[in-house]
């Protein structure tokens, strides 16, 4: 007994003195993630923040580059539109993947074949529009939808091209695990739930990325994620939750950086005939009832601007004209009674809370500021994977969501969101109300094969008006703002994205 | 003592299959994986086609059946999220939990024996009320916020330890062990401190209730009448004797500790099963869920078992027919 307590007592001993000694070695980054990689896997997992990992390991054809977000060039050096179903990419020559395999058209084509197939993909919705894929040349690819998608080419920065010979010989489980792409980043190790580390890819096609080593470190829980930033074990912290922005901006060695966010948080109405909803004059006093001000400022603590629409600014479709209703709850009462219920009426309110930023406190909130002009909202809110189903099965009244697209192209969205719903082709799929409005659906689907971009900016952004103004499908709450903090000292060069992505090739240090 | 065993085993067998029935049932009211697998844009007709693919679309009995039928040919299914079997990813978390609850458990049987020991010697002394009433408030302070104060003191405030993770690990065969790298042992102590904290403080009143009992049997009498020196005394004639429910409870514990260390996992991002067991909660990734309870409802028959065991054989009195 007495001996395993001395030695106990010398572990302990050695382990005080050897406290001394720099954490971060000077070339290598390391960043704390609010979320794990599910996989290596570049198709499995479609959210943003598994797509992040895959960005630095792999390329699309195209790629969304910098704060800006605009789309480039990248595996494909152009690309043509040549007829309503056709797309055809013209590829980068002299591309090697990290094996030394060369890139060619046989991986894009068999790319965009994985995608259909459930077993290792999420893109199924992508995979399974596309009709055939020719290959022209080694470095030509005509690929051919089944219907026409204007939006197409706007996708092709998350679809990651794999290399055909690598994946196809290699066990399955391996391929989960180990990337193998064009990418400025080769992974060198992943220790699930501790980190994972990328090396530079020396022969990258866009030359070398100035920072040679790269260490994630996911963690979820966002106080121990703010010790890990503290204590200077980490030199970015992604996902800073707005209740510790005050104590970062005031540590003199860390420095915060904010950007407004894509996404955009709002309720979703529904009209079925004979709900209190279906009223318009109703779904306006709604909306009048709110006071999003205060919402901003007390709950989302200043870090969230004000939305009148769901499209944020760089979308097309974004209309500018649009404004948000004023705060009235007195002419909410008026509305109400008019439409003949000035006793008010119950309702459900469902959100999730573990979704968006504050996403259980905004509803609670919404539900106080319904009470007071008598709307009786009762609260429903619950986890993220019990909420996304019942807001796909259609079956809801009245619900908090949140939602940005990808493809900078409100069409996609609205056909999810606005369209009523058709099972058989798949609309109105987060049409959780079952939102119903002819006139609505015919403009939406006079854009679908509507290509040219200044028509179809117009005709979308006449489409959010009616949606939003003509129709208050929705309340438009606020746009989120994405908070992100640095060690101040390290001279750390970083422009958040809008999508949130960390795209290590393009940070650099001082 | 065979019949015993067979008995338990035959015991172990319902208990995994009640487990995994509640899970079954309890995983209808868990939302719908398809939505997710399928990805966001999928229309309706293709999440239905992906739910055929998996078989999803089954009754839930069929489902469960089946689910059997795999494990007892030792496949437990993959996993929903990552792709790849669910045993695997669990078995891949395995040595951090298990060297992070060996950790907590020797640290809370030396400190816990040790003081209580102490404590009961002098119960009224001064020093030892205090040490009796922190030892209250490790039970009662619950781990996450032991967690946090410990990281705001020793990481925020001190910068001396590590707030999260393994640090350096070294890769022993399968087994990749933070105990062999310095780095690796500084990031054990705040982790291993909070889960070893509430075991300390019960096998330190556990110790001393036991002691202060045997201090006044006749036979210690006799000792010190026999001019023993106290060490042989109080270690070789009463402690002994109380060792044994101590022994037994930190066995119990050590299998609790393995099974559901999430709290403690969580707060310091501890890559082990308790934090993969969290995660996959939030993803509703249903097969890693089911497998861990299973793994986890083994651990604890299999060490309650071990426990009894020794028991017998420690104490000659007990016997089982």
């Amino acid at each position: 007994m007495k001996k395993l307590f001395l030695s106990l007592f010398a572990i302990s001993l050695v382990t005080v003195f050897a406290m001394a000694g720099p954490v971060l070695a000077a070339s290598a980054l390391v960043v704390a993630q609010d979320t794990p990689p599910r996989m290596m896997n570049p198709h499995g997992d479609d959210s943003d923040a598994g797509l992040q990992y895959m960005a630095n390991f792999f390329d699309g054809l195209l790629q969304r580059k910098g704060s800006g977000g605009t789309l480039e060039p990248a595996l494909a050096v152009r690309w043509e539109h040549p007829d309503l179903l056709t797309w055809k990419f013209y590829l980068r020559k002299g591309v090697k993947f990290h094996n030394g395999n060369s890139f060619t058209a046989a991986d894009v084509k068999f790319t965009f074949e994985r995608l259909g197939d459930p077993e290792v993909s999420e893109f199924i919705n992508t995979g399974k529009s596309i009709d055939s894929i020719d290959i022209i040349d080694d470095y030509t690819v005509a690929i051919k939808t089944k219907t026409p998608i204007p939006w197409f080419a706007n996708n092709m920065h998350q679809i990651f091209i794999m290399d055909k010979e690598s994946t196809e010989s290699r066990d399955s489980g391996d391929v989960m695990v180990k990337p193998i792409g064009t990418g400025a980043y080769k992974l060198t190790e992943w220790v699930k739930g501790s980190y994972i580390r990328m090396e530079a890819n020396e022969d990258y096609w866009e030359g070398a990325p100035p920072i040679k080593k790269v260490e994630i470190r996911p963690i979820r829980e966002s106080s121990t994620r703010f010790a890990a930033l503290v204590s200077g074990q980490v030199d970015i912290v992604t996902g800073v939750p707005v209740e510790l922005y005050d104590k970062i901006l005031k540590n003199p060695k860390l420095h915060v950086v904010s950007r407004p966010a894509r996404r955009s948080i709002f309720l979703a109405l529904g009209n079925k005939p004979g709900t209190p909803m279906a009223d318009i004059r109703v779904r306006k006093a709604m909306y009048m009832a709110i006071n999003e001000n205060e919402i901003i400022e007390k709950i989302m603590r200043g870090h969230a601007a004000p939305a009148a629409q769901v499209p944020d600014p760089p979308t097309i479709g974004y209309n500018a004209g649009i404004k948000r209703l004023p705060y009235d709850p007195q002419a909410a009462k008026k509305l109400l009674k008019q439409a003949g219920y000035a006793n008010g009426f119950d309702i459900t309110l469902t959100g999730p809370n573990d979704r968006y930023v504050q996403d259980a406190k905004i509803a609670e909130a919404v539900a106080r500021y319904l009470a007071k002009v008598g709307i009786n909202a009762k609260l429903d809110v619950k986890p993220k994977s019990i909420f996304f189903p019942e807001v796909t099965s259609g079956k809801l009244e009245f619900y908090l969501i949140g939602w940005f697209d990808g493809t900078f192209d409100m069409g996609r969205t609205y056909f999810k969101l606005a369209h009523s719903r058709d099972e058989k082709i798949g609309f109105g799929k987060f049409n959780g109300t079952a939102y119903n409005n002819a006139a609505l659906d015919k403009l939406l689907e006079s854009t679908a094969d509507m290509v040219d971009v200044q028509q179809r900016k117009k005709t979308l952004q006449q489409l959010n008006k009616m949606a939003m103004v003509d129709q208050i499908v929705w309340i438009p709450l606020h746009y989120q703002e994405d908070l992100y903090a640095t060690q101040k000292g390290r001279g750390i060069q970083f422009q958040p994205r809008p999508d949130r992505w960390m795209v290590y090739k393009e940070i650099g240090f001082k | 003592m065979v019949t015993y065993i067979a008995r338990r085993l035959m015991q172990a067998v319902v208990v995994l299959l009640a487990v995994s029935t509640i899970c079954f049932v309890i995983f209808r009211y868990m939302g719908d994986p398809v939505i997710t697998m399928a990805g966001r844009y999928a229309t309706l007709q293709e999440i239905e086609e992906v739910r055929r693919a998996f078989g999803l679309d089954q009754p839930m009995y069929v489902q469960y059946g089946r689910f059997i039928w795999n494990v007892l040919h030792g496949n437990f299914g993959k996993s929903y999220v990552t792709r790849v079997p669910a045993l695997g990813l669990i078995l891949e978390r395995f040595p951090a939990t298990f060297e992070l609850a060996s950790v907590a458990v020797v640290m809370a049987f030396c400190l816990g024996v040790g003081l209580g020991v102490l404590v009961s010697l002098k119960p009224y002394a001064f020093r030892n009320r205090l040490i009796m009433a922190g030892s209250l408030g490790g039970i009662s302070i619950p781990t996450f916020l032991m967690g946090i104060l410990l990281i705001m003191v020793f990481s925020v405030y001190l910068g001396i330890l590590p707030p999260f993770g393994r640090g350096e690990t070294v890769r022993v065969g399968f087994w990749r062990t933070g105990l062999l790298t310095i780095d690796g042992l500084k990031h054990l102590i705040l982790p291993a401190a909070t889960l070893a904290m509430y075991q300390l403080a019960v096998l330190l009143r556990l110790t001393r209730a036991g002691m202060r009992e045997v201090m006044t049997e006749e036979y210690i009498k006799t000792a010190w009448a026999k001019g023993l020196s106290p060490r042989k005394v109080i270690f070789k004639h009463a402690l002994r004797n109380v060792l044994i429910p101590v022994i037994t409870i930190t066995g119990l514990q050590f299998g609790e500790l393995i099974a559901f260390a999430i709290i403690t996992e969580t707060i310091f991002q501890w890559p082990g099963m308790g934090n993969l067991l969290l995660s996959s909660f939030y993803e509703n990734d249903q097969p890693v869920i089911v497998t861990y309870i299973m793994m986890a409802a083994l651990i604890i028959i299999t060490l309650n078992m071990i426990v009894d065991i020794l028991y017998a054989l420690i104490n000659p009195k007990i016997r089982y027919g």
